[in-house]
């Protein structure tokens, strides 16, 4: 096949391509942010003595893990507007991005949780603290730092995972790729070059999540 | 300094390997299919849509069934081959076409200008009117009446070409995959008009009588024509005559009648740029 490579495309697109970088990672930042609080509300809740928040919080993993995150975005944008909630594509794209890190982030700080010993949280409230400072300090810390690496693998395939949110017309580094690709058809010379800003933008997440380990996970262990 | 220098470092690896990619691309030969060839080989390898009944839908099998099909069929039988019809979609049509996986594309694709650059056009084998479709409550006279509209269009197809240069700027139109998805865009309420073609407005009229659709923007009569690599001149010429002769003999006409209940009129003449 005689292919003549031609960037010129690219190049014109190129500033559009770096702001929808900026698009990429608002997501990204968005899905996490909800993605956290959605895993450690789920693990606080998941061994709760009320059995229906229970089955609830085991539900949602399950459903959310066993189901592919393009359904789960088009339900959203979708199905529900016919329920009467409409959504725009990026804070749609967000709340999937959300619900879906969370249903893993749920299962990762659990077994984080479960790492502690039961008696230290004993210690803890002989100590005279409180349930939640006992979760907050000798729980959820020490948790988090044992699957930080794990959470951080996550939060990349989250951010990569932005790219789906192209199907919904989100504003991201996809959605502006696909449209230089259709007005141009320069398919090979488009996605080469988005896949180096992917390979980046994952990279200055490993860094910024390096550094977040950095500063605050590498006390030493007693 | 150093993380600008590893992140350098990272991408150039990723361009060289792209490089390396793109120069066995380049070196490999090119690839023209003749009708020679493809009787040789025993089977034709047609592209056409899926997504866009009744020109490229699926039967009852899920295989695909449409307009375009039927064309795709009768061209096979005209070569003396059997017919293998590969699923693409608006975006991707150009790229299966350009890297050898079909031999032809028969996907209700508009003759324009910017795709003549690309590809070598048949003669039109079939023709729509692409439109603005809207509510009959939404008042949009003028193009400049789409500005506070927010319109669907399926990514790469000939209405986001043609809504793209007639919007004023701040319009928000929204890209999808292709026309299902626009479409339920539309259905869900997501978007308040949509940019598509007489087919879809007399599906939309059928299934969604309440939705109370209508065109409001003519925005272009589109011939459609069968599309091929540049180096393609005799199968493009084998597919001129093929075309041709199902005009006349009738068969097009009751191709026509199967799927929009109507005998052909007469095709458009091949559109010049």
């Amino acid at each position: 096949m005689n292919y003549k490579l031609d960037f010129t495309p690219v190049l014109d697109g190129l500033p559009s391509l770096l702001i929808a970088c900026l698009g990429t990672f608002a997501l990204a930042l968005g899905g996490m942010v909800l993605a956290i609080i959605i895993g450690i509300g789920g693990v606080m809740l998941r061994d709760s003595r009320i059995a229906p928040v229970r089955w609830f919080i085991k539900s949602f993993v399950e459903v959310i893990r066993n189901t592919p995150f393009l359904v789960q975005i088009y339900f959203i944008y979708f199905a529900l507007p016919l329920a009467g909630l409409r959504l725009d594509p990026t804070p749609t794209a967000i709340i999937a991005l959300g619900i879906n890190g969370g249903a893993y982030a749920i299962e990762i700080i659990r077994g984080g949780v479960q790492s502690i010993g039961k008696g230290q949280i004993e210690a803890g409230l002989a100590l005279g603290l409180h349930k939640a400072q006992v979760f907050r300090l000798i729980v959820l810390k020490p948790a988090l730092r044992a699957i930080f690496p794990s959470l951080t693998s996550q939060f990349v395939l989250l951010t990569l995972t932005t790219s789906i949110a192209s199907a919904i017309s989100a504003y991201e580094l996809t959605s502006v790729a696909q449209q230089i690709e259709t007005s141009s058809f320069r398919s090979f010379e488009v996605y080469g070059v988005v896949t180096v800003f992917y390979l980046v933008i994952s990279w200055l997440m490993m860094r910024f999540f390096g550094m977040i380990s950095t500063r605050y996970f590498s006390y030493p262990v007693k | 300094m150093s993380l600008f220098k590893s992140i350098l470092r990272r991408s150039l690896g990723a361009l060289v390997l792209a490089g390396v990619a793109a120069a066995t691309l380049g070196s490999a030969p090119a690839s023209a299919a003749t009708p020679e060839e493809i009787k040789a080989r025993g089977k034709l390898l047609v592209g056409l849509l899926t997504d866009y009944p009744p020109f490229g839908g699926t039967d009852a099998q899920q295989q695909p069934a449409g307009y375009d099909a039927d064309v795709a069929k009768l061209m096979a039988k005209a070569l003396g081959v059997p017919v293998e019809l590969v699923p693409v979609t608006g975006p991707n049509r150009i790229p299966y076409l350009l890297t050898n996986k079909i031999d032809v594309l028969i996907a209700t694709f508009g003759i324009t200008a910017e795709r003549q650059k690309q590809v070598l056009f048949s003669n039109p084998y079939s023709s729509l009117t692409i439109y603005v479709l809207a509510p009959k409550s939404l008042n949009i006279k003028t193009p400049e009446d789409l500005k506070p509209v927010t319109i669907s269009v399926a990514r790469a197809s000939t209405q986001d070409t043609a809504i793209s240069a007639i919007a004023p700027q701040g319009t928000q139109l929204k890209r999808f995959d292709d026309d299902a998805t626009a479409l339920q865009a539309l259905i869900s309420g997501q978007v308040q008009a949509m940019g598509a073609s007489n087919t879809i407005l007399a599906q939309l009229n059928k299934d969604y009588p309440q939705l109370n659709m209508e065109p409001k923007l003519t925005l272009r009569e589109q011939a459609n024509g069968m599309a091929f690599r540049k180096a393609d001149t005799a199968l493009a010429e084998f597919a001129n005559k093929f075309i041709a002769d199902i005009e006349k003999n009738g068969e097009l006409s009751a191709v026509n009648q199967r799927w929009f209940g109507i005998p052909l009129t007469k095709l458009p003449p091949m559109p010049s740029f």
